[in-house]
């Protein structure tokens, strides 16, 4: 209860209030508390905890049956300065998370502008162009390896279709060619995603800039250039930021597919981890819990980075 | 006069091999689930002349692909529901209360959507085992939820932040509660917002391979994606068979794009755009 005594300049008289303030107080304060408390609560349990918990076990050397020892930052030395595996894995999966954004997000635009133009059957293609997008991972891994099989996949009949017979191979059973055929596979999956967003940001263009465009004679080219890229950048930018992001933990197709083999060929972080973890009887869950701590720093220095440097750009520009 | 005639179909060309090239698989695997595996081995790329509808009952009696789509159902289908509800309430409390460490506890939950799986998924293994939730479909579905909380608060917070002020001092006008101005403006009016995180986060779950695969071990609790799997180690040379389980997995998807592709469509581009 509480009685408050006050000028109004509104009306020019002197108020007095008389009311429940402190109890109203209260009851915001629970009804924001009833609101926020299961999901803070699932936050803590599943999503922060296990942060934490990752932090602390990558210092322990973790065997089953509750049997830790502290090692200190010996699994972090052990990961950086001698284990050929992580560094391949790493090099796989920063070679995979570069080239695939621009696979991606070039073929997306291309279609996007393709759709644009209002091509005939353009709500036929949308659907062929996207489907892909909503297939599970497993079942892109099982449809590609395949695609990639040695006597009957439709790549290598292709191959001896045209008279190439000397290039074909087994896709995923060559150390040389594996990572390549993987990249491939995962962009068949996600060109479809970037197109849509690419088609969004096209029809929130105003018109007129395309028209001008038109007007002007622009050839196909000069308009990409000039007009298109330059207008839709941030959506570029954010795609490219997103897709390097997801490529970073990219997981599933290669378990389905070569298990990062051959000859660690397609070894991915993701995949190092879990099996260092699961996998692989080290029965050590300490190591992998180090490994994932370091591409976590890794992946939230990455994204800090590029976002800084992308304002940075924008600055400069205006 | 004629290069444009050229151009156009240079296009219509590269449009064609494009569409064959994204469809083509799909539908490959489409007829090679309706013929048997010695047909397939005769000639892969063939058409089911005589298509063998019998195999998707084979599928569900003797393989477990029942089991896998029941699994996969209940698990997906909760977890959506509890992370709509719950997101949907953090969310109003995000959007419609100011407090101290509003910004705080956004920031907290929107920032773990960039993590690394890695980073919680080993112990989040170990908190499984030591409350007994491993390898059963409630663990499962709690950890389905908690992953799919933060893009669900991150989505509605942002949606119902524009809902217009006015409706909520007209509702407390009327006498409304806390509850009841979520319940009758926030939720209604959001709706739009609402079913856009019911698909994306149903799609998302039911293709999730990674967190199952950890999660789960004995083949009565597996979801459809790790049934495919262990059916493709099992009988690596049964592909007719791995093809229908593959169908199973995919029809669902294609039914809820072909009712709510332009929604899913709005979700998927609602994050990227901004």
């Amino acid at each position: 209860m509480y009685a408050l005594k006050y000028f109004s300049e509104s009306t020019g008289r002197t108020v007095v209030e008389v009311g429940h303030r402190d109890e109203g107080a209260r009851a915001r304060r629970i009804e924001i508390a009833a609101f926020l408390l299961p999901a803070l609560l699932l936050f803590a349990a599943f999503t922060a905890y296990p942060v934490l918990r990752t932090f602390w076990n990558s210092l322990f050397e973790i065997r089953p049956n509750g049997n830790e020892s502290f090692v200190g930052f010996e699994n972090f030395r052990e990961i950086l300065a001698a284990d050929p595996v992580f560094r391949r894995a790493v090099w796989n999966t920063l070679i995979w998370s570069t080239i695939e954004p621009f696979i991606d997000v070039g073929l997306g635009l291309l279609l996007a502008l393709a759709l644009y133009t209002n091509v005939p059957f353009a709500r036929f293609f949308r659907v062929a162009w996207f489907t892909p997008v909503l297939i599970s991972t497993v079942v892109v891994a099982i449809i590609w390896s395949w695609l990639y099989n040695y006597d009957w996949g439709a790549v290598n009949l292709a191959l001896r279709g045209v008279g190439l017979d000397g290039v074909t191979r087994a896709w995923l059973g060559d150390p040389a060619t594996a990572l390549p055929a993987l990249i491939l596979a995962d962009s068949w999956k996600w060109v479809g995603f970037n197109m849509v967003v690419c088609l969004a940001a096209l029809h929130s263009l105003p018109s007129e800039v395309m028209e001008a465009a038109e007007l002007d004679n622009c050839d196909w080219w000069a308009k990409l250039r000039f007009v298109v890229v330059p207008m839709l950048q941030a959506t570029l930018l954010n795609l490219l930021v997103l897709a390097f992001i997801s490529r970073m933990k990219v997981f599933d197709l290669v378990w389905v597919t070569t298990r990062g083999g051959p000859l660690w060929a397609t070894e991915t972080v993701s995949t190092y981890t879990f099996k260092r973890a699961f996998e692989w009887r080290s029965f050590d869950l300490g190591y992998p819990s180090a490994i994932a701590v370091i591409w976590f720093l890794v992946v939230i220095g990455a994204v800090l980075g590029l976002t800084f440097l992308l304002r940075q750009r924008d600055r400069l520009e205006f | 006069m004629r290069r444009d005639w050229l151009s156009r179909g240079l296009l219509w060309t590269a449009l064609a091999l494009y569409t064959v090239y994204t469809a083509g698989p799909f539908v490959w695997v489409a007829n090679m689930s309706l013929r048997t595996t010695p047909e397939i081995m005769a000639a892969p790329y063939a058409v089911a002349t005589t298509p063998h509808w019998w195999k998707f009952v084979e599928a569900w009696t003797t393989s477990n692909y029942g089991t896998y789509l029941w699994n996969s159902v209940a698990i997906c289908v909760s977890a959506v529901v509890i992370v709509t509800i719950i997101g949907a309430m953090a969310a109003h409390a995000l959007a419609r209360y100011r407090f101290p460490g509003r910004r705080l506890v956004g920031a907290a939950i929107f920032s773990t959507i960039i993590f690394p799986p890695q980073i919680t998924i080993i112990a989040l293994f170990q908190i499984m085992v030591e409350y007994d939730l491993y390898d059963t479909r409630l663990g499962l579905m709690l950890v389905y939820v908690a992953i799919q909380l933060p893009l669900t608060v991150y989505l509605l917070e942002a949606f119902f932040a524009r809902i217009p002020e006015a409706l909520y001092e007209a509702a407390k006008i009327d006498g409304y509660g806390g509850i009841e101005v979520f319940w009758k403006i926030t939720l209604p009016v959001g709706f739009p917002a609402i079913a856009t995180t019911i698909i994306l986060n149903f799609i998302h779950l039911w293709n999730d391979f990674l967190y199952a695969v950890v999660l789960i071990s004995t083949d009565d609790k597996r979801t459809l994606p790790l049934g495919i799997q262990k059916f493709m180690g099992d009988q690596m040379e049964d592909i007719g068979m791995i093809a229908t389980g593959m169908m199973i997995a995919v029809i669902p998807v294609v039914v809820f794009y072909a009712f709510f592709s332009e929604r899913l469509i709005q979700g998927m581009t609602a994050g990227a755009v901004k």
